[in-house]
């Protein structure tokens, strides 16, 4: 039978074997040929390996080699698991992330700025460069005069309507019950195939090309079509808004040749001719939007990129965002008026905003671009 | 440290030494400590070592955590640079911030209504399982087996649950001539549906209030049925008073849990909060400003704000305590 003392002896054996074991634990490999990438997500990860393949494929790709990790977020803004990443010292050298976020965190000093690589790599400036993807992509990722990553997909807001309902409609519906339908016929985690276009409780929706996957899953019999958003007056330019992903190198990165190569062949007309169609998105890069390297289905949103933007790329995005999605459900059940919760608003936002004095947002932000068509 | 005068170094003569020892001991004043002998000092060594595992735990994960968290209540931090002093301005913008305020009502709504709701529920199946039945067992089973499901799980199950269109809560209500109730799109309702929620796990505290009921001696039972006292009176006279110390712990224990709700409030809103920050709890809004805007400062005054809150709670409670529990009789 084991005594006191040995028991003791092998715990403290044991734990300081797990301290080792924690110590020598994945740590970032120093091999200017590797690549450490955070993917698209577990959901679509066959589309990171696509273009993995296609990149290993080329030239710059021989002898490099990429890790591919699927880190997932709990929230869509939540930077916890890549803060921990990067103090922790195990940060990826790539990371797919949502544009919306580029401010705020190259603002926090979580993203390496991209000109001096530009430079370096292409031998071009950095307009120059980068004139070759959707301006207001490239101002999304833009922060004090800097590019912090390049766009990869994108996409647009239209209205999606089911001609039955709408010509079966004919009462008038009360905007302080717009919450209290959705949350009867779509609440929060519905699943895909229960949402109210789908049940025939909805007419018009406004939405984007990543609906049109689901369309054709679960409902291929319904009379959807697409129609532009509306405007205030005849003969006014359309208007819209676009999100969408790109490729950051965050602080820690190697920022090795291999992967900017990497990262220039994901973000460039290769690169997204492998998985934007794939995606049901649309591709930020000019030359695949030119030859058209996206879903058919999506072809009027891709008409719409001329008069669309990205929403506002402030530092503050997120706070913005929060208390505008917020100052929208108060509005529809008619607890405050839009005055007030414009006012609410504003009044959040700014002090958070003056943290940030001289800020100014790039000066394209919000221009029409004229894009060129097959 | 109180030790037995038996332990100390052997002795030819341990009689004499023990008598020896214990002149000494009545002649040093009696509040100053004892030098420990080496075999003390190797108990002491001894015993620290089995319990190492729990001390490093508390300091790092505890200890160091809450200190650095007041140190960083302080500053303008992000988690990426380094932290920026500001003072008191991150507890200044708590008080001023009107999201603070609506979170903090929030939970006190939640808190008000879910704790002493949660005792009731609790309280009641642990009498419920204490019944003198053959199949006491399975209905002990039955009445945990909620609490073992995960709170994101319960979550989902109670959005398709509470759904106004198809959910079986308003089918039932149908059943019965009631219109639908549409409890997650109204700021109040979103909150009661998250207090009902929790009910469900009143199993863990039910368990507790078991041991204490199976702790109350039956001989006051029996002296209770002689003196004519009825079921009622019993449970009034005294099952409830001798479990109060067991109704304390719950107590501290549920107020604790309400002042951290998060995770079926995240899940049930999808992270919004909403409709109209109705379920916009405080750790959920402390946990937004941490993680969503990367302000680890202000989040972390939020994170002072709750520790002081919660101990001003737990201390009224222990004062309060005094006057309702009741320590007099001891398990028989």
């Amino acid at each position: 039978m084991i005594d006191r003392r040995h028991l003791l002896q092998g715990t403290g054996l044991a734990a300081v074997a797990a301290l080792g074991g924690g110590a020598c634990a994945r740590t970032p490999d120093s091999d200017a040929s590797t690549v450490r990438y955070w993917g698209m997500g577990a959901a679509v990860k066959d589309k990171d390996e696509a273009v993995k393949a296609a990149f290993l494929a080329t030239d710059a790709g021989r002898g490099v080699e990429i890790h591919i990790d699927q880190v997932p977020s709990s929230g869509a803004a939540d930077m916890s698991q890549i803060i921990t990443a990067v103090r922790g010292g195990t940060a990826p050298d790539l990371w797919w992330m949502d544009r919306f976020n580029a401010v705020l965190n190259a603002s926090i000093g979580l993203l390496e700025p991209l000109d001096d690589l530009i430079e370096e790599y292409e031998g071009v400036s950095v307009e120059e460069f980068t004139s070759q993807w959707l301006q207001f992509a490239i101002d999304e990722l833009t922060y004090e005069g800097s590019v912090y990553g390049l766009p990869t997909s994108t996409d647009a807001r239209g209205l999606l309507c089911n001609q039955d309902v709408l010509q079966g409609a004919g009462e008038e519906f009360p905007f302080s019950r717009v919450d209290a339908f959705y949350a009867t016929y779509q609440p929060p985690n519905a699943p895909p195939s229960r949402i109210a276009l789908f049940s025939q409780r909805l007419a018009i929706t406004a939405t984007g090309p990543w609906q049109n996957s689901g369309n054709r899953k679960y409902a291929p019999d319904l009379p959807l079509t697409w129609t532009w958003l509306p405007v205030a007056e005849e003969g006014d330019p359309t208007y819209t808004w676009s999100g969408g992903f790109s490729l950051v190198m965050p602080k820690g990165s190697s920022m090795s040749k291999a992967a900017w190569d990497f990262m220039t062949f994901h973000t460039g007309l290769d690169g997204q001719r492998s998985y934007v169609p794939e995606l049901g998105s649309l591709p930020t890069h000019l030359h695949a939007i030119e030859e058209k390297a996206y879903d058919p289905t999506a072809e009027l949103f891709r008409q719409m990129l001329p008069g669309s933007t990205s929403r506002p790329p402030l530092p503050v995005g997120s706070v913005a965002s929060d208390a505008m999605d917020r100052a929208k459900t108060s509005v529809a059940l008619g607890s405050k008026t839009p005055q007030q919760v414009l006012e609410e608003t504003q009044a959040m936002v700014v002090p958070k905003m003056d943290l940030f004095p001289g800020f100014r947002m790039p000066e394209t932000y919000g221009e029409r671009q004229e894009i060129e068509a097959a | 440290m109180s030790v037995p005068d038996t332990v100390g170094p052997q002795v030819t003569e341990p009689g004499v030494q023990r008598a020896a020892a214990s002149d000494r001991a009545a002649a040093r004043p009696p509040d100053l400590p004892r030098r420990m002998n080496s075999g003390q000092r190797r108990k002491l060594r001894t015993g620290l070592l089995f319990i190492s595992p729990w001390i490093i735990g508390v300091v790092v994960f505890i200890l160091y955590p809450v200190i650095y968290s007041i140190s960083l209540s302080f500053t303008r931090y992000s988690g990426m640079e380094a932290p920026t002093w500001v003072g008191i301005q991150n507890y200044v913008t708590a008080v001023t911030d009107p999201l603070v305020a609506k979170a903090a009502s929030n939970t006190i709504f939640y808190a008000i209504i879910a704790v002493p709701l949660g005792l009731i529920v609790a309280l009641s199946l642990a009498i419920a399982m204490n019944q003198n039945v053959r199949e006491v067992a399975l209905y002990r089973t039955i009445f945990y087996a909620p609490s073992l499901i995960p709170a994101f799980a319960m979550s989902f199950i109670f959005i398709v649950f509470l759904n106004p269109q198809f959910g079986v809560f308003n089918q039932v209500l149908n059943l019965f001539g009631g219109a639908n109730v549409n409890l997650l799109g109204d700021p109040t309702g979103v909150k009661i549906a998250i207090i009902l929620m929790a009910q469900l796990g009143a199993g863990n505290a039910a368990l507790i209030f078991l041991a204490g009921l199976r702790n109350v001696p039956r001989t006051v039972y029996e002296a209770a049925r002689v003196d004519g006292a009825g079921p009622i009176r019993q449970f009034f006279s005294i099952t409830f008073p001798l479990l109060t110390p067991v109704l304390l712990f719950n107590l501290i224990t549920g107020v604790s849990g309400a002042l951290q709700v998060f995770t079926e409030a995240f899940i049930v809103t999808n992270g919004t909060g909403d409709p109209d920050a109705g379920a916009l709890f405080y750790m959920m809004y402390l946990y937004k400003n941490a993680f969503g805007f990367a302000e680890l400062g202000y989040a972390s005054a939020l994170a002072v704000l709750l520790f002081l809150a919660g101990l001003a709670l737990a201390l009224l409670i222990f004062w309060l305590s005094r006057r309702f529990v009741n320590y007099d009789v001891e398990a028989g």
